[in-house]
């Protein structure tokens, strides 16, 4: 295939009129190639405007409460469990070969701590607070990372489920994005794994619905405490 | 570079915004504004930056207020590529919760927030159509399609780019126009559109291949005053 006519069908598949094999076709090259992908995204951007053309429609008054129900967040744990494990068996789908991880992630489950043995005296226990675990993925399926994190042993750990090796010159460096929006680094990947124990202001700040973040920086991370690449992979901490 | 990447991750407001004056003037937020018109600039689309700063960190209460503000623009983007209701409800659910789910990866740089969230409507109600006439689960079909992502379009939204691609779509054949308007935001794709117009299917593609390439020589004009 001719280069004028890889960006024809860029253009073509951007504007969407594509359908059977040519959409398969454009589906592979768009998964497969990063200059076509490109193209598409120039496209796409031509053509956006368009979309001020569309009329708004009110949608229906209930659809609000479907989607902050299917927020994660402090529901039944019961049915937190079986969100997770749906999901990962959906992200174990797309991911393939990511078996081992979707086995540690299934292991989180299993190893939630179990409550405190009530002590002899105080009727007082205190729960110890619920693992919980990110999937860091991007939209295009390419980039896709599992975050556990372990309160009560503020232990961190990342660990790659595709091949995200940066380029020669650069590092992945995790951040967290707490409550108040500033994003805190937590090192850059060693590899395609890393283990991390935070110190505890960094572990305090580290609860459900934060955001992990993978960003492209330079070797040794970020020269100015913020990231100075695009950010790659993202994902929300969820209870385990 | 620095201040642009600066921006890839929600940042305290005020952070990262694009130069320009135009840059926030979005797609038709304000819902009593005819869609036809140029909206008046608006403090309404630079709002929407801190709220998906917010949804970045967890902030239920941003989600809602983005919610409040653009679900009618992208209802009307989802019914209007899909037939069935049900579906354009369900991939609207499924817009929010990406947002909620991926709001870190928008980058003030590349789009405004509104083009951000309308192309994702526009890209996942095509997903669906077209798993839908395949017959296909529509989530083994999303994870075939790369271009959902919030990095896979660039754009500098300015009311000077509607304009600018108004002008030249009004410059092609205007079946050719037409046409491109239909598969862009319709769905309507070329056996569809052949049939529509009653025309052989390479009849169809030869005009939207010829649109698409004067488009794109029409807009990469050096713009003269």
């Amino acid at each position: 295939m001719s280069p004028d006519d890889r960006d024809q069908l860029a253009a073509e598949f951007a504007l969407g009129a594509l359908s059977g094999p040519e959409l398969a076709q454009a589906r592979a090259l768009a998964a497969s190639d990063p200059r076509f992908r490109a193209e598409i995204a120039r496209w796409s951007g031509r053509l956006s405007p368009l979309l001020e053309e569309v009329a708004s429609v009110e949608p229906p008054a209930a659809l609000w409460s479907g989607i902050e129900r299917s927020l994660t967040g402090p529901a039944a744990s019961g049915a937190n469990v079986i969100q997770l494990r749906r999901r990962v068996g959906l992200w174990r789908g797309i991911a393939g070969g990511a078996m081992a991880l979707a086995a540690s992630l299934a292991l989180v489950l299993v190893t939630r701590p179990p409550p405190a043995a009530p002590p002899a005296i105080a009727p007082v226990t205190v729960e110890a607070p619920a693992p919980m675990v990110a999937m860091l993925d991007d939209d295009a399926h390419d980039m896709k990372l599992v975050a556990s994190w372990n309160p009560a042993q503020r232990r961190l750990m990342v660990a790659a489920a595709s091949d995200i090796r940066p380029g020669p010159d650069h590092a992945h460096e995790l951040w967290m994005i707490p409550a108040d929006g500033k994003p805190r680094s937590l090192g850059t990947m060693p590899g395609p794994k890393m283990r991390a124990t935070l110190d505890l202001p960094m572990a305090s700040q580290l609860r459900e619905g934060v955001t992990l973040a993978l960003s492209v920086e330079p070797i040794g991370g970020s020269p100015t405490g913020l990231p100075t690449g695009p950010v790659v992979a993202s994902g929300k901490l969820e209870r385990a | 570079m620095q201040a642009r990447y600066a921006s890839a991750l929600p940042s305290p407001a005020g952070v990262g915004f694009p130069p320009g004056p135009g840059w926030f003037i979005g797609v038709g937020m304000d819902r009593t504004v005819p869609e036809s018109e140029p909206l008046a600039p608006t403090a309404a689309s630079r709002e929407l930056v801190p709220l998906l700063s917010g949804i970045a960190a967890g902030d239920r209460s941003a989600l809602a207020a983005l919610y409040e503000r653009t679900s009618a623009k992208l209802y009307g983007v989802c019914i209007r590529v899909l037939p069935s209701e049900d579906d354009a409800q369900e991939v609207l659910q499924d817009v929010f919760l990406t947002v909620w789910r991926k709001a870190a990866m928008y980058d003030p740089a590349k789009a405004s927030p509104i083009t951000w969230l309308a192309v994702m409507a526009r890209n996942k109600s095509i997903d669906r159509l077209r798993a839908r006439s395949l017959g296909t689960n529509p989530l083994d079909a999303a994870a075939n399609v790369a271009d959902d992502s919030p990095t896979a379009f660039e754009v500098i939204e300015q009311n000077e780019e509607r304009a600018r691609l108004t002008s030249c779509l009004d410059q092609l054949d205007p079946q050719h126009s037409a046409m491109i308007r239909a598969a862009f935001l319709d769905g309507a794709t070329y056996p569809e559109l052949a049939q529509r117009q009653a025309v052989p299917l390479g009849t169809m593609k030869s005009w939207i291949r010829r649109g698409l390439s004067r488009l794109r020589s029409c807009l990469e004009q050096p713009v003269t005053s």
